[in-house]
């Protein structure tokens, strides 16, 4: 059966009351989640994860792809609102879309970014339905060398293009966080390393309470120490709030563009929606007519902003679900469920259940639709949701992380795993350590230790199949160029010999 | 602190972190009495990681060093340490205390209360403001505590700490 008929038929199966009803409230959470500042998509997917315990796996990964669309785009109302990005994903957003609410254009503002985010959405679903079957096909040909240094691959890019001042502190980022991955038991002899003694620490540390205290507790650390205790409310100076299709068909070479850059920003491991909301806003600044407008209220900025944050979503899913490496850290947490549901992403996904990405594909559509139907028809509803003040949202966060992250085993030293990631990531995240090199550090590290001790064993000790394999050696120059190429010793070294030997005035 | 002399201490922190690593690494077991190939040593990958931390942290080091000491922008300086170690305090208190210590159920109720609480206390002295703060924040320990615990015990059929 063709692509399409895949997912028409996939579409068709999730057409019952009951997933129409889950993809109903958990899209609604994601918008109300992702609209306060200071509970970012992440977050509310490694909660949402450990309240899906008890469902079926298809509700379950509904459940959360619902929220995690709904809390991207739930970010643009309080960046367009109140100048403050409900999620990281939406700091481009506020550049126009609050200029525009200054000008009493909130409203169209809110209704623009819902078409944004629609389109991006559905540009990535297209994209994702088209190239992750290739590429899992691709990767069925994969073998420890060449995922070595995906693995690699993932965490060097990610450190790099996630960290705020120097890629050096990405890098760091993603070693604590691979040296996470190394406490326990290993994949290969079952030798347990690093326990101390303690039992609990046999199994390794768990993704999901590493993540519900990164990405949790040091929200809530995060979200109190830094703002007062009550959220500025603005008044809804609402307008039109149905895009006009003259401004949709007058931006749709920017759509489209936000909406592949997105994708493709996506598709790149550990590297979120941030950087496909700022990659797309700058590509569309770039070749615009109207660039003295963005940062002014330019519609066209606030466009290419939310069409790229949201298209990167399922961008993410690509790597997540064919090669098990996560496109941005919520993907990373569905990579968790996928498993906790009996689920295994990687490139026998085609051959195990090759109508999963039809089925996520037509998840997402779902919740692109109750996306859209919430953003035109609730927006005065979610104004009154920016109200809520901190002390009483955030001992509810709190508690959730801690009943949620003991849920999973049962066991109350995962609660103390969490709090030690949370604290640990509020102090790595104030000294701007980024927090998605580390996801993928924990997540990655299984792989990264076993293809590599796999691969060494198979070549009984040489490496020399690391570099000459094709895609091996493709993966091994990306990696040295761009770690070189960011090293300022060797950019200086460059610049002196682009000056000695490069063209000179006469 | 400015973040150049953060970033000097956290690479002494992070070069002992991967020093350890990388001597854990390699006096772990080599499993030899299993015969097990050389290259899948376990301390082999954990070796690897505390010698690219200890390069790291020296990179990060040099690069603080050449920025001289008074320079970059100040950590940890633009929130309130009250509001932190408060936040931080009830936290820990509650999730590696009266968690397990005391049912769930209380154990909640008692920390959203105290925690909303002091996070809406009325600086004014207001006592109707303040019985409204304290109402308010008794109803949301009672509708957490009760709500979370039967939403985990009757729904998801965890066995509550």
């Amino acid at each position: 059966m063709s692509a399409l008929g895949d997912l028409g038929a996939a579409l068709i199966a999730l057409l019952t009351p009951t997933m129409i009803f889950h993809a109903a409230w958990s899209t609604l959470l994601g918008i109300i989640i992702g609209s306060l500042p200071g509970l970012t998509a992440t977050m509310g997917v490694a909660l949402m994860t450990t309240l899906t315990y008890s469902l079926d796996s298809t509700t379950a990964i509904l459940v959360l792809l619902c929220m995690y669309v709904g809390a991207i785009y739930g970010g643009s109302r309080s960046a367009i609102l109140l100048n403050i990005p409900g999620t990281p994903a939406s700091a481009a957003t506020s550049l126009d879309g609050y200029p525009l609410a200054q000008r009493g254009r909130a409203g169209y503002a809110m209704g623009l970014a819902t078409a944004g985010s629609m389109m991006g959405t559905l540009a990535g679903i297209a994209l994702l339905v088209m190239i992750a079957p290739p590429l899992a096909e691709a990767a069925l040909n994969f073998g420890s060398f060449e995922f070595f240094w995906l693995a690699v691959f993932g965490i060097v890019i990610s450190g790099q293009l996630t960290a705020d001042t120097t890629p050096i502190k990405g890098y760091i980022a993603g070693i604590l966080g691979l040296m996470a991955a190394m406490v326990g038991s290993e994949g290969i002899h079952a030798h347990v390393r690093f326990s101390m003694g303690f039992s609990d620490l046999n199994a390794g540390i768990g993704l999901i309470p590493a993540m519900v205290g990164a990405f949790g507790f040091a929200e809530v650390l995060n979200a109190m120490w830094g703002r007062a205790g009550v959220l500025a409310t603005v008044k809804d100076k609402s307008d039109r709030i149905l895009p006009e299709l003259r401004d949709l068909w007058r931006y749709k070479v920017t759509a489209l563009r936000s909406g592949i850059i997105g994708t493709l920003v996506g598709i790149v491991p550990g590297v979120g929606e941030d950087i496909g909301a700022w990659a797309s806003y700058v590509a569309a600044r770039r070749s615009s007519k109207e660039a003295h407008l963005y940062g002014k209220g330019s519609y066209e900025g606030l466009l290419a902003a939310e069409t790229g944050n949201s298209a990167v979503v399922p961008g993410s899913l690509i790597p997540a679900i064919t090669l098990a490496v996560p496109g941005s850290a919520s993907s990373a947490v569905l990579i968790a469920a996928l498993f906790i549901h009996g689920i295994r992403p990687g490139p026998l996904i085609m051959i195990e259940q090759p109508q999963f990405i039809s089925s996520v594909a037509a998840m997402l559509i779902l919740a692109t639709v109750f996306m859209g139907f919430y953003g035109l028809t609730l927006t005065r509803a979610f104004v009154q949701v920016l109200r809520v003040p901190y002390s009483y949202l955030m001992p509810v966060v709190f508690v959730l992380c801690v009943i949620g992250t003991y849920a999973l085993s049962q066991r109350v030293f995962d609660i103390w795993i969490m709090v030690g990631f949370g604290l640990a990531g509020f102090v790595l995240r104030q000294m701007k350590y980024p927090m998605a090199p580390l996801v993928l550090g924990i997540i990655l590290g299984d792989l990264l230790d076993k293809s590599l001790r796999r691969g060494l064993t198979l070549s009984d000790g040489d490496l020399t199949p690391f570099f000459t394999r094709p895609v091996s050696a493709a993966f091994a120059i990306l990696i040295a160029v761009s770690i070189l190429a960011n090293l300022s010793f060797v950019r200086r070294w460059l610049a002196s010999m682009i000056a000695r030997w490069g063209p000179r005035d006469a | 602190m400015r973040m150049t002399l953060a970033d000097r201490l956290t690479a002494i922190v992070f070069a002992a972190l991967g020093l350890s690593m990388a001597v854990g690494g390699y006096r772990m077991d080599r499993l030899e009495i299993r015969q097990i190939h050389p290259g899948s040593i376990p301390g082999l990958v954990p070796m690897i990681l505390g010698v690219l931390l200890v390069i790291c942290a020296a990179m990060l080091w040099r690069e603080a060093a050449r920025a001289g000491p008074d320079t970059g922008e100040p950590v940890l300086s633009d929130g309130s340490w009250l509001r932190l170690g408060l936040t931080a305090g009830t936290c820990l208190i509650y999730a590696l205390v009266l968690v397990g210590f005391l049912p769930f159920v209380w154990s909640t109720g008692l920390f959203v209360f105290t925690f909303a609480a002091i996070f809406s206390w009325p600086g004014s002295g207001d006592v109707v403001a303040l019985v409204k703060a304290l109402a308010g924040a008794a109803i949301l320990a009672v509708a957490t505590a009760i709500g979370t615990a039967l939403l985990f015990a009757e729904v998801f059929l965890v066995r509550l700490p």
